[in-house]
């Protein structure tokens, strides 16, 4: 059953946090609730609605942004007490707006996620998790990476406090008062947790998880161990790629007595998915809108009018709004054709009105007063703070490029990219930005410079991003929003030299590796900066181990590369000889920058080449047939067009006629892939007789000849070329 | 939203933008485009055309379907009355050598022409005061109109290759115009042969369509569309996308046409025609092929037709006044007081900036002249920095490798610096804009960024400069328009210069005055040019591109002389000339030797190449002649059982086979060379066109058409020089 939804804005608060916003429980089902949001100029507010207009139940201020905002109460008792975050400090609010709590919670860090279970307080900072029960400092953790979100499991069913903290690793950490039980490894990083049907399902110990890539994941934590129950890759498909989760909640919107799962994802998607099979199967999708700005938080109530359930959401730039589903055309008259307004809108809209005139006569006069300052001769300054931009650059496994998504709190007018090394931009579909690219001068060190320009009322922006491993350097976007006095952001990216590498938790020993060992005198923290600058997905924080050990699998071609470092040594390990020869150019390059001398030693696998060739393999067979298959295709649908039947063909050119237009997506969809894999090859023969000391580039168009003639020629001809 | 009521699907492929329709028994209509194999599909869901054999054959696949096989690349498809009304539609597909006008109903031919300009864009209808209707072709540089004979009663040149063609009452006078929109940017109006208006846009004009009155839409190759009533352009919208096909139907029901739009992602919409706001939109899986109305349910109204290159089919219907309010969205009270809050959140947010620029102002403690970090939250700059620009040329150098060029010069006024510019202009970049961005540590306070406009017309350059401090994150907006002046790319010449051969003179009832004014402001001029002691001017330029000198003279009785070996140059300094005094008709004397002769040269290798052509081709017909003999005693040395002879006599085919490859290899070649001389010949007489303005402009160009049609040069070369045969 599809569902219609459609959307009732509220109220505009600030920008928002991620989670920030929370329906109060209502006492009878189906009656109007109350909504609490914080925002991160520091109000909070609860507000209801009556008759299409807001009623403010309370405002309180702080000058510090609120970070997240959730509800508490005594176990077994209604949830209905408001608790906010913000700065390192927690307050508690009834929902009469008294403050009955205000709590310092002596933290280094911000606050950035906080759950609350009865009198248990768990916050976490980027890095540090801390447990108060009752205000009293209790439990302490330091992850190893950037704390994306905590939650843990309903009290009531467990009989112990379960803390889990979701960190940027890929890892789900479960606790154990101050220690972690037991870690899971995720798919992607884990952005977003929430209990099964918000309860944990029957035991209580069922979780659901949303990546930074758009998945959504249940698990399920016992005691010693988890299991993976299933992952959706969520979407609706057709775009191919999905935005980050960022909320979720589940709610019986279908009124069938079973609970919807609601999703709010970056990319400005609010998704409402069903359990058909219960927990056994991932949830299939009924609804979908956009909202062309990230979606901040949601949670399924009965706000606008009662009886109808509907979604409350919340956006980056604070639009407080109702995915209802109250059909909206009650309130015309459909005889007439004519739109009736009612006479409260219709105030509203006049209010609304004479409040911008006001305004607008009121920035004329600074507009004025700003201009006649330039013309001044007195010393004065023009100063103007800061526009929010939230950004992001994350690298996607599964076409290894990296997605650059930029939003604003307000239109922008224009964005400027440009880079100091060469990469590749990519269409989007989901963008109507004009994008031009204007020659580059090389003598002036830019590699890109594109600009593009967006439609009116565009705040959020993707790019696509090709990098090339072994080119590293730095991207940077000029951000311009249509906002007076007319200013730009810069905002830095650094591409780094094995930017296609993504952290997994598993390595495989039993591969053929090449060993690149550094000795001398560094400490770990040099070492750990050193590696930070080579690899993405690390966190800054030097590891508080003595030996820091991480595995990366390269997304192009699924090769491992293995560090262990420590004070004075370090050991890389890779299958792909391009990876360690990359690794050690730049970190002999940054060495002689630091001046640390440097012992470098390496250990040659002839192994390796054949095994990095062998994985290769079938991806540039693969990649071949699909370039064959679809330069058949015009010929054969022209067949096709003459021919009633065409059961004549052969087998095979059946096949391509049948699914051409998937043939032809999937050749779009990667584009120049078949050169990505040339590139590597070379390199990888390059490589290979760098660290023999031999310089084969006049071999190359010889190794280029047996390439293109690869379709005819076994693999074993390209492994005999290599070894020759 | 407005919902299909009928969906089709073809499976056929259709080329996108050959599509039309039409109703070839007076009746049905019949949709009818270029698919895959060169061919023409014609799709009759209502009635079984007559009769197959000729060129039509009947789909294997759907009885609805008939295909029409043309064995050239479609180039271009309409179809309407030529003939007499009675006689139903006729469906005229171009190619890029001929023209076929073919009666559907009848399976027959009702002309097929050679046009050796080819055919880009085709429309039918009446035109000026032609009594028959006329199936216009354009071609390159070249626009033919052919009667149901076959007879080309109009033929006129335009400055580039036609890239789309349209009909309408532009002036309101109840006679059609033609608009025609070519490769070089440009929308001219026909009326007659003369050229009435001409309208400069920013890419190549890949679509046109009439609409209410005088207002037509146009689409370019830049994704942009756009609506002008006569000369103004009402709005037009840019997209990455790419519009395919724009068609004017009254969607709302208003009695307005909306200008519907057809987009390369497979987006259809409708923009109102006077704001350019989206009424409605759909989606196809699939680019968008070709847009068209019909009556297609046999209901007696016309439904909007739209396709896909998938060859699936959508026909819309205007909605009623009743359904019309429930088109528009439901939300109206929720989108305007979203609307109102978003400017509402607009304001505060600027005021906020205001209120605390003069808080940070008046607190004194904040200085400025240090770079703003992620930590300040707040970029400072002095408050009276200003932003100077100018526009001078610069002689390039040649150890640089630098050519000659414009360059903007920008300064701020104190010591902050300039860290990026960003240029929005049309037509003269790669794309719409060009981006300056020194390195970190060569940043200065005074820049310059050099331009090289490749062609010779006015444009408004967008200047947006991003100023600071070394190593800030934000930086101040500065934003400002400048034009650069259409002949920018002339250097004023203080020595002398050697004067060149070709020239045009001509007397003008003007004072020398406005002519010093007129130069004044169409070049780049230091300081402004003044008229000599006797009341004369004489001026002159390098070109920056060519390095050919340009000398404009003008004696106190206003005769007037340019000087330049570029006949394209004068021409374009003619038209300039004439539009800013509002001439009307302007007679000239030229004489350009070099060009002259080149045409000439050209002229005569068109002939070599009609002569290699018909060599050819009776080459062709011979060897198919053998082939047929050589298919017969091969098979029938294979009946008899003679296997060596049967090798031998196919052996020979292959051959011959080989033979006629190379041999059409050679006549793609030489037809390449002939277009491109054919090219070459039209640009000619439409430079010479251009020389003068008004009436004398249209009668050098049919004088021309007259001669090069009586292969009489020496009269050509008269036309060009004195402007009569």
């Amino acid at each position: 059953m599809e569902l219609s939804l459609t959307r009732v804005d509220y109220l505009q608060v600030g920008l928002t946090s991620p989670r920030c916003l929370r329906v109060l429980p209502s006492s009878t089902p189906k009656t109007q609730q109350k909504v609490v949001v914080g925002d991160q100029d520091g109000t909070v507010q609860l507000f209801s609605m009556k008759r299409g207009e807001v009623q403010n139940s309370f405002t309180t201020t702080s000058p510090k942004a609120i970070t997240r905002l959730e509800l508490g109460g005594a176990l077994g008792t209604v949830k209905d007490k408001v608790f906010v975050s913000s700065g390192n400090e927690v307050r508690g609010y009834t929902k009469k707006g008294k403050q009955f709590l205000g709590f310092d919670t002596n933290l280094t860090e911000e606050i950035k996620s906080m759950y609350i279970s009865g009198s248990d307080l768990l916050v976490c900072g980027d890095y540090v998790y801390n447990h108060y029960h009752d205000c009293q400092d209790s439990n302490y953790f330091l992850a190893a990476d950037r704390i994306n979100d905590i939650i843990s499991l309903p009290a009531e069913k467990m009989k112990s406090l379960v803390p889990v903290l979701a960190c940027e690793d890929r890892l789900l950490r479960v606790m154990k008062d101050s220690e972690v039980l037991y870690s899971v490894e995720l798919p992607a990083p884990p952005t977003s947790l929430q209990l099964f049907y918000n309860d944990g399902g029957e035991n209580g110990d069922q979780l659901l998880y949303g990546t930074s890539d758009g998945k959504i994941g249940l698990v399920q934590l016992g005691r010693g161990s988890a299991v993976h129950r299933w992952v959706s890759e969520g979407g609706s498909g057709t775009s191919g790629r999905v935005g980050g989760v960022t909320c979720m909640d589940h709610h019986d919107l279908t009124g069938d007595g079973v609970r919807e799962l609601v999703v709010g994802r970056e990319d400005g998607q609010l998704e409402v998915l069903a359990y058909e099979d219960g927990e056994e199967a991932p949830p299939t999708l009924r609804f979908s809108m956009s909202c062309s700005e990230s979606v901040t938080a949601v949670q399924g109530a009965v706000v606008g009018n009662t009886g109808y359930d509907e979604v409350v959401a919340s956006t980056y730039t604070g639009w407080v709004f109702g995915v209802t589903s109250e059909p909206m055309d009650r309130h015309l008259s459909s005889e007439s054709g004519v739109v009736q307004i009612s006479q409260d809108s219709k105030q509203k809209i006049q209010r609304l009105r004479d409040e911008i005139d006001d305004l607008q006569q009121r920035v004329l006069k600074e507009r004025d007063q700003y201009q006649a300052a330039t013309q001044s001769t007195f010393p004065g300054i023009s100063a103007v703070p800061f526009f929010s931009v939230n950004d992001k650059m994350s690298l996607s496994r599964n076409d290894a490029s990296y997605l650059l998504s930029l939003e604003v709190q307000t239109a922008i007018d224009n964005v400027l990219l440009q880079s100091d090394v060469p990469i590749d931009l990519l269409d989007v579909e989901k963008n109507s930005a004009v994008v031009s690219y204007s020659t580059c001068d090389p003598e002036s060190g830019n590699f890109l410079l594109a600009t593009y320009r967006c439609q009116a009322n565009t705040t959020r922006l993707e790019v696509r991003i090709r990098t090339i491993e072994g080119q590293y350097g730095t991207l940077q976007a000029y951000i311009t929003p249509r906002l007076q006095p007319k200013c730009c952001q810069v905002r830095q990216y650094k591409i780094k030299p094995l930017s296609l590498h993504s952290r997994v938790h598993s390595f495989d020993s039993t591969r053929p590796y090449n060993t690149l060992v550094l000795r001398g005198q560094f400490t770990l923290p040099e070492i750990h900066a050193w590696v930070v600058f080579c690899l993405p997905e690390l966190p800054e924080r030097t590891p508080a181990t003595t030996q820091a050990e991480f595995t990366f699998i390269s997304t192009f071609l699924d090769t491992q590369l293995h560090c262990v470092y420590s004070a004075g040594e370090a050991i890389f390990k890779s299958d792909n000889i391009s990876t360690i020869s990359i690794l050690k150019d730049v970190l002999t390059k940054e060495a002689t920058r630091k001046k640390v001398r440097l012992d470098i030693s390496c250990e040659v696998s002839e192994d390796s080449v054949v095994h990095a060739l062998h994985l290769l393999h079938p991806r540039l067979e693969a990649q071949l047939m699909l370039a064959k298959q679809v330069s058949l295709i015009e010929a054969l649908r022209e067949l096709g067009c003459h021919e009633a039947d065409t059961s004549f063909l052969s087998p095979e050119y059946q096949h391509i006629l049948d699914n051409a237009d998937s043939l032809q997506a999937q050749y779009r969809k990667q584009p120049c892939h078949l050169e990505r894999l040339y590139g590597m090859i070379t390199d990888l023969y390059i490589d290979k007789f760098k660290f023999k000391g031999v310089n084969v580039k006049s071999q190359v168009p010889h190794l280029l000849e047996i390439l293109d003639n690869y379709g005819s020629l076994s693999i074993q001809h390209l492994v005999n070329f290599f070894q020759a | 939203m407005l919902v299909p009521i009928f969906t089709l699907n073809l499976n056929q492929k259709i080329i996108p933008g050959r599509v039309c329709i039409g109703k070839y028994d007076t009746a049905h209509a019949c949709l009818t485009a270029s698919t895959t194999a060169d061919k023409v599909f014609i799709h009759n869901p209502h009635q079984r055309l007559g009769i197959t054999g000729g060129r039509m054959s009947l789909s294997q696949s759907s009885a609805e379907i008939s295909l029409l096989n043309i064995n050239q690349t479609v180039s271009a498809i309409t179809a309407g009355v030529l003939t007499q009304p009675r006689h139903g539609d006729t469906l005229v597909v171009g190619t890029p050598t001929n023209v076929l006008a073919y009666d559907v109903q009848n399976n027959a031919d009702v002309f097929y022409k050679d046009v050796s300009d080819g055919a880009n864009a085709i429309t039918i209808g009446k035109l000026g005061r032609h009594v028959s209707p006329l199936a216009l072709i354009g071609g390159n540089c070249s626009i033919h109109g052919f009667d149901s004979e076959g007879n080309d009663p109009f033929w006129t040149v335009t400055g580039d290759n036609v890239s789309s063609l349209t009909l309408t009452d532009f002036d309101g006078d109840d006679e059609n115009e033609l608009l025609v929109g070519s490769e070089d940017f440009d929308i001219r109006v026909f009326k007659h042969e003369e050229i009435l208006f001409e309208m400069s846009e920013t890419e190549a004009v890949t679509a046109l369509c009439p609409m209410h009155g005088s207002r037509f839409g146009y689409a370019l190759a830049n994704g942009t569309v756009g609506v002008y009533e006569k000369l103004s352009r009402w709005w037009r919208i840019k997209s990455k996308n790419h519009a395919i096909a724009i068609y004017s139907y009254d969607l709302d029901g208003d009695g307005v046409p909306e200008l519907i739009t057809g987009w390369s992602n497979g987006k259809i919409d409708a923009r109102n025609d006077r704001s350019g706001e989206v009424v409605f939109k759909d989606n196809f899986q699939s680019t968008v092929a070709g847009i068209v109305q019909g009556d297609y349910r046999m209901d007696g109204k016309n439904q909007l037709i739209c396709c896909s290159v998938d060859g699936e089919v959508r026909g819309y219907q205007p909605s009623t006044a009743e359904s019309r309010y429930s088109m528009m969205d439901v939300n109206i009270e929720q989108e305007t007081i979203r609307e109102l809050s978003q400017r509402r959140h607009n304001l505060l947010l600027e005021l906020k900036n205001y209120e605390e620029n003069q808080r940070m102002g008046s607190s004194g403690e904040v200085v400025h002249g240090k770079p703003s970090t992620a930590g300040d939250q707040v970029g400072i700059i002095p408050a009276n920095t200003q932003l100077q620009t100018g526009l001078a040329i610069n002689m390039g150098s040649e150890e640089k490798n630098k050519p000659p060029h414009v360059e903007i010069a920008l300064a701020t006024t104190n010591d902050t610096v300039i860290r990026a510019v960003i240029i929005f202009a049309e037509g003269i970049f790669e794309g719409e804009s060009h981006v300056y961005h020194p390195r970190e540590h060569s940043l200065t306070s005074n820049i310059r960024v050099p331009l090289y406009p490749p062609k010779d017309v006015p444009v408004d350059l967008h200047i947006k400069s991003m100023v600071g401090y070394k190593g800030s994150l934000h930086y101040h907006v500065f934003e400002l328009t400048r034009q650069l002046p259409r002949f920018s790319m002339y250097a004023l010449c203080t020595t002398a210069v050697t004067q060149p051969q070709g020239s045009v003179s001509f007397r003008l009832s003007e004072r020398v005055a406005r002519i010093v004014m007129w130069v004044n402001s169409s070049f780049l001029l230091l300081e402004d040019l003044q008229a000599d002691e006797e009341g004369g001017m004489e001026v002159s330029f390098l070109s920056l591109r060519s390095n050919l000198p340009l000398v404009i003279k003008a004696d106190p009785q206003c005769h007037m002389s340019i000087y330049t070996d570029d006949m394209e140059l004068a021409g374009d300094l003619i038209q300039a000339l004439a539009n800013y005094l509002n001439l009307d008709d302007l007679q000239v004397e030229a004489d350009f030797p070099s060009e002259v002769d080149q045409l000439g040269a050209v002229l005569q290798r068109v002939e070599e190449y009609h002569a290699t052509r018909q060599r050819l081709s009776a080459e062709m017909a011979d060897h198919s002649g053998v082939i047929r003999t050589l298919v017969v005693r091969a098979e029938d040395a294979r009946l008899m059982g003679d296997m060596q002879s049967m090798r031998q006599w196919y052996g020979e085919l292959y051959n011959l086979n080989k033979d006629l490859i190379s041999g059409y290899k050679i006549r793609c070649n030489n037809h390449q060379e002939l277009l491109s001389c054919l090219k070459q010949v039209n640009q000619t007489i439409q430079k010479a066109g251009r020389l003068r303005a008004g009436k004398s402009k249209t009668s050098v160009i049919s004088a021309c058409r007259q001669a090069i049609k009586n292969s009489n040069v020496n009269a050509l070369t008269k036309i060009i020089r004195t402007g009569s045969p």
